[in-house]
């Protein structure tokens, strides 16, 4: 298979341009005989459900929740970052894409990543004009704030609640498109299998998830944005309901994934505390902003915080690199955590989490400029631990909470399926091997509200496509494998239950394939899964019948193929055999502990092709091309 | 520090939309007061399933507040006892060993019960299809910073934004108005320059949209303002009157 | 006017027509206590206070159909939002808790409310429906209060009054939309204090003249 990433010719700051200008285009009046099919409504699908829309397309839109408002999205709290440079710092659009690759680790397409600087400054202007209520300071201007990885104030924010507001943003622009008749919303269905007609992807069927019916949806394109995948560590800061499932079933359907095996796990999180514990607390990286990370100097230290003196404090993360300080990059900051509590200087009960303290703001800025800042934060961190981080400092630990891998899609936003196009989280394309702060939300809003939207015009546009109706013997075929999984399923009648399969495939990922890797506990975890899955499927219990609403139903399909897809994270990730951005394989580090890239054999998109259950997939891999930007360690000193 | 206690749960069971529900005890030992509600439902659950009975059905996706997909109501509270908490971040060392606990799925005319705990809350959705929103298209907005907006009136703007959708002031209404939920959102939009040229029209339209859904009506009781999870202000319901009556008096178009 | 009927229909419409006709009655009733302060002033101010009321003619007559005009609305609507209210739960809370927001004035508006009907209605017949010829105003309510069981009534309907102004006042404000942060708590104050002037200053009556006349 040849990956061909379709970057347009000419200078990389035209490129956009160009294509825009060379791209074909739907005229207006045929516009609305496509059907579009999105899944997925957190910033990608809401936004490109939304543009698309306007643009005249007939578009139908899918969740699995109750409303498209209640995406994962809603969840970022952070900020969105873009070039705007508002703080007059010297930022610039260039800036923001070298930033974005360097923090990537030099493992991300450039041509994809300075369209994304490009167009962020638009979905500012646009967020605003839809009455996102950003912060502003006194003037009446937007506010900046600055976030890891960079030395520019570039991150817009919405209290602690930005991704609520953009995501609230994006869906009051689709419900009002389903006002005027042009986006159908299909909440409360959960897409079990890409249907392809001649080599293209022409529906979904998906599963009504209050009477548990299949049913199919055909369409002239279908857009997939079903978010990450960083719920196969059971334990993540997603929401309960992320999950693979879209994509592997694409995956299975032909389309590639790519670089499965790049998680990133968010340093400033709060530690886990109990076997019970259903999911991991994200507190915005923002933080770091204010607060200082230490550990006690002396290892098991078990004094209560304040009684530590000053001097008998390591602030390991400002000794160890001076310029950026607290605010280094997400991965150093987490494996920096790792290997403090490795080295018995984990502070709390279970001795796995690191202060991060807000004494010196708060005696610096005052109470109310913090509260101001993190009041949100601070108050959900009191309700989940119990404790007053005005008081104490809070304890932080890293989670996963990011997944850079995703299928593979070209310049256009297109997977190898032609016709399947995957944006957001769901795709791989922007972020390399680790993604900076605040650029989710910000890739996100990008891919659905200014570049889908003209990508797909010009696929359309290139060729005539018969209608498909949904008793094609396509869609016949896929319904019915998906009824028969879901009997399945229902017939094991074992004796534990879906989560505790779940938790246990957690517990093996987040040993062997988490922050830090090594190829023989890579190789033990493969077959740990192997054993798993196979125990799944003799031994599971799920209760209740299919044509009702069953939770336990959904998620086991969910960790079903959670169980499958692990061993493809594992398997890439023992393919890399080199460090890079939050792939730490223990054997390639340089001697500050920091990922070591081998750019002659690695400086590739890792692809894989499924071949059948049971079998290795295929491999294939794009070469990343670097023409502007030079290839360096990536030092945070 | 953690510990555990022995509870009795009451939850109310309901097979269907048409069916008849009733509420059934369970006991629930062991819980360790670090669990929130959730996850001590979850806890049950698993013990329900491998006793080959069904599990307990209930709505939550982000486990952090900001969702708005949780909410029950515990013991007579929307939400439960706990101010300024969603159902998910209630934690269980509020309760105390040996506490009876009861929990009920929202209950309003307009959020009919799916299943047991969960209800369906798709007449927001209508409402905010009515006119939540400021009608700009994709591409063609002003620069982010050309009308500068007042930090208090963006804080209050704000304020009113961060409804998270969770139905906890229809159920915790004695009249199951959701006037809450509609001042908060016409109060963000109305009050930014941006959503002001469409003040009037989306007013009247989400109020006629609402009160088609079958919502009961607002008496001013305020139980909205204690029982949300977002400290959504009551203000914000005098906004909604005021625009309301300023929209039919002046709007030409009323 | 299809507007006019629209805008009265709406949810919001119907609670305006309460909250003005509800401002209505509060100014009513700071006119009627005043007037009827003169009882402390003797039989002969408070006849002369009646006689005074009489001369103006027509005048009271389109007043009283004004009140009478009022009253329809306010009861009307206020059964019809009671009704609907009633009916946007069909299944009811086995276990209920009030949150904190509200008060026993606006949990018992309704009852409070039909209370106050019937003890209008009474009131009416008591002293405006009465025959008074050979009979001054002052010898009807003298009479009416010498019987205890009469004051005891009075007295009941005008704590349920208070009661049901306590949160009408400031309810109203809110409905019109006149809230604000600076002013709110001042308008909620001035409607505790308005209860009890109305509260005392009606209930004192029939307990004044009570003891004053046995
Ligand atoms: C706690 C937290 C904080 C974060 N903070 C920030 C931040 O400050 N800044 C930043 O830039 N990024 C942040 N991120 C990352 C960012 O929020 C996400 O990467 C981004 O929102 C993903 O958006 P999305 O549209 O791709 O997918 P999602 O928002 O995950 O949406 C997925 C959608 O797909 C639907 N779906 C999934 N599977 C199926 C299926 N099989 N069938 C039907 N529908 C399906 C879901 O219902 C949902 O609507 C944060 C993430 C977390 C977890
Ligand atoms: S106003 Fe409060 S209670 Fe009502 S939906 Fe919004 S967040 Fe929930
Ligand atoms: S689960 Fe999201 S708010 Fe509770």
């Amino acid at each position: 298979m040849e990956l061909n990433a379709n970057i347009p010719s000419g200078p990389l700051a035209e490129k956009w341009d160009r294509y825009r200008f060379e791209r074909k285009l739907v005229s207006p009046a045929n516009k609305r005989k496509y059907d579009i099919i999105v899944v997925g409504t957190g910033l990608a699908g809401a936004s490109a459900s939304a543009t698309l829309a306007e643009l005249g397309y007939a578009v139908k839109t899918f969740c699995i929740q109750d409303s498209p408002r209640r995406a994962h999205s809603i969840a970022a709290q952070g900020g969105i970052n873009a070039a705007k440079n508002y703080a007059n710092d010297g930022d610039s659009i260039w800036r923001l894409f070298y930033d974005t690759i360097k923090g990537g680790d030099f493992r991300a397409r450039e041509a994809n990543v300075y369209r994304l600087a490009q167009v962020s400054n638009e979905i500012i202007d646009q967020a605003v004009a839809q009455g996102i209520p950003f912060a502003r300071d006194y003037g009446g201007l937007l506010a900046n704030r600055s976030f890891g990885g960079a030395q520019v104030s570039r991150t817009f924010y919405a209290r602690g609640q930005t991704g609520q507001q953009l995501l609230l943003g994006a869906y009051s622009a689709l419900m009002r498109q389903a006002a005027a008749g042009k986006v159908t919303i299909v909440p409360r269905r959960e897409m079990l299998d890409l249907v392809l007609v001649n080599g293209r992807a022409r529906g979904i069927v998906v599963r009504n998830l209050i009477t548990g019916e299949v049913e199919n949806h055909s369409a002239h394109a279908v857009v997939l944005c079903t978010g990450g995948y960083g719920n196969v560590y059971f334990l993540s800061t997603n929401a309960m309901a992320s999950n693979v499932t879209a994509c592997y079933r694409a995956y299975k359907r032909g389309a590639v994934f790519a670089n499965p095996c790049y998680t990133q796990i968010h340093p400033t999180c709060i530690p886990v505390h109990g076997d019970y514990q259903s999911k991991l607390t994200l507190m915005s990286e923002s933080l770091r902003n204010d607060g200082r990370v230490w550990v006690p100097k002396k290892p098991g230290d078990k004094r209560p915080p304040r009684e530590i003196p000053e001097e008998e404090r390591d602030y390991y993360l400002e000794n160890k690199y001076p310029s950026f300080g607290n605010l280094v990059p997400r991965d150093v900051a987490s494996r920096n955590a790792k290997e403090q509590c490795d080295m018995g200087k984990g502070v709390g009960e279970t001795g796995r989490a690191v202060y991060l303290d807000f004494e010196d703001a708060i005696r610096r800025d005052g109470k109310d400029v913090i509260a101001q800042k993190y009041g949100n934060l601070f108050q959900m961190y009191e309700k989940i631990t119990g404790e007053n981080p005005y008081e104490t400092p809070m304890m932080i630990y890293p989670a996963v909470h990011y997944t850079m891998g995703g299928l593979w899609v070209d310049y256009n936003l297109m997977s190898t399926i032609p016709g399947l196009f995957v944006l957001g989280e769901a795709n791989f394309s922007d972020h390399g091997a680790n993604r900076l702060g605040a650029s989710a939300l910000m890739q996100g809003l990008a891919d659905g509200y200014f570049v889908l939207p003209y990508t797909i015009g010009g696929y359309l546009a290139a060729e005539s496509f018969p209608d498909v109706p949904v008793d094609h013997p396509a869609f016949k075929e896929a319904a019915r494998d998906v009824q028969a999984r879901v009997e399945r399923f229902l017939a094991v009648g074992g004796k534990r239950t879906v989560d505790d399969f779940h938790r246990e495939l957690g517990h093996i990922m987040w040993e062997h394939c988490g922050m830090a890797r090594t190829n023989e506990g890579l190789n033990k975890a493969k077959g740990m899964i192997q054993a798993l899955r196979g125990e799944f499927w003799e031994n599971v219990k799920v209760p209740g019948s299919e044509r009702d609403f069953n939770q336990s139903l959904e998620r086991a399909g969910r960790v079903a193929d959670f169980l499958e897809f692990g061993e493809l994270m594992i398997t890439d990730a023992l393919a890399r055999q080199e460090s890079c951005g939050c792939h730490l394989n223990e054997a390639y580090q340089t001697e500050e502990n920091e990922a070591k890239r081998d750019d002659e054999n690695f400086c590739h998109v890792a692809c894989w092709e499924y071949a059948g259950d049971d079998k290795e997939p295929v491999f294939h891999k794009e070469p990343l091309v670097f023409e502007n930007v030079e290839l360096t360690q990536r030092s945070y000193k | 520090m953690s510990k555990t206690i022995n509870l009795t749960l009451k939850v109310w069971r309901q097979e269907g939309p048409e069916k008849k529900g009733r509420l059934e005890t369970y006991p629930a030992k062991e819980i360790s007061t670090d669990m929130s509600f959730l996850e001590m439902i979850d806890v049950i659950n698993d013990r329900l399933t491998l006793d080959g009975k069904e599990p307990i059905a209930f709505d939550h996706d982000c486990r952090e507040g900001i969702c708005g997909m949780c909410g029950a109501v515990v013991n007579g509270h929307a939400h439960g006892p706990e101010k300024g908490t969603t159902l998910c971040q209630l934690h269980m060392r509020h309760f105390s060993d040996g506490d009876t606990i009861v929990v009920e799925p929202w209950r309003a005319r307009a959020f009919k019960v799916i299943k047991d705990l969960v209800v369906d809350r798709s007449a927001f959705d209508e409402i905010i299809r009515a006119g939540g929103y400021i009608s700009a298209n994709t591409g063609g907005a002003p620069d982010g910073n050309a009308i500068p907006i007042p930090k208090e009136v963006a804080d209050t703007a704000m304020d009113a934004a961060a409804c998270i959708g969770c139905g906890a002031c229809v159920a915790a209404c004695p009249n199951a108005s959701a006037m809450l939920f509609v001042g908060a959102k016409v109060s963000h939009l109305g009050l930014l320059p941006q959503g002001r040229p469409e003040a009037a029209r989306r007013v009247q339209s989400m109020v006629d949209r609402m009160d088609e859904l079958g919502f009961g009506n607002c008496t001013n009781e305020a139980e909205c303002e204690a029982a949300c999870p977002k400290e959504i202000s009551i203000t914000n319901i005098a906004r909604l009157n005021r625009e309301f009556l300023k929209a039919k008096l002046f709007s030409p178009h009323s | 006017m299809n507007w006019v009927v629209n805008a009265l229909k709406a949810a919001i419409g119907k609670k305006l027509m309460m909250a003005v006709t509800g401002l209505a009655f509060c100014g009513f009733l700071t006119v009627h206590l005043i007037g009827n302060l003169t009882l402390y002033g003797g039989r002969d101010l408070f006849n002369s206070y009646a006689e005074h009321l009489h001369s103006l003619g027509p005048l009271v007559t389109v007043f009283e159909l004004v009140l009478l005009a009022l009253a329809i609305v306010h009861v009307l609507v206020g059964l019809t939002l009671f009704y609907e209210n009633w009916r946007a739960r069909p299944v009811r809370y086995c276990m209920n808790k009030w949150a904190g927001g509200r008060t026993i004035g606006s949990a018992t508006m309704p009852y409070t409310g039909l209370i106050l009907l019937a003890f209008v209605i009474l009131h009416l017949m008591n002293f405006h429906f009465v025959d008074k010829t050979g009979r001054t105003i002052f010898e009807i309510v003298a009479g009416a209060f010498a019987q205890p069981w009469y004051v005891a009534v009075y007295v009941v309907a005008v704590i349920a009054g208070a009661i049901h102004v306590s949160h009408g006042f400031w309810s109203a404000f809110q409905t019109v939309g006149a809230s604000h942060p600076k002013y709110m708590p001042l308008i909620r104050g001035v409607g505790i204090l308005f209860s009890l002037i109305v509260g005392i200053g009606f209930g004192a009556i029939p307990i004044y003249v009570y003891v004053a006349v046995t």
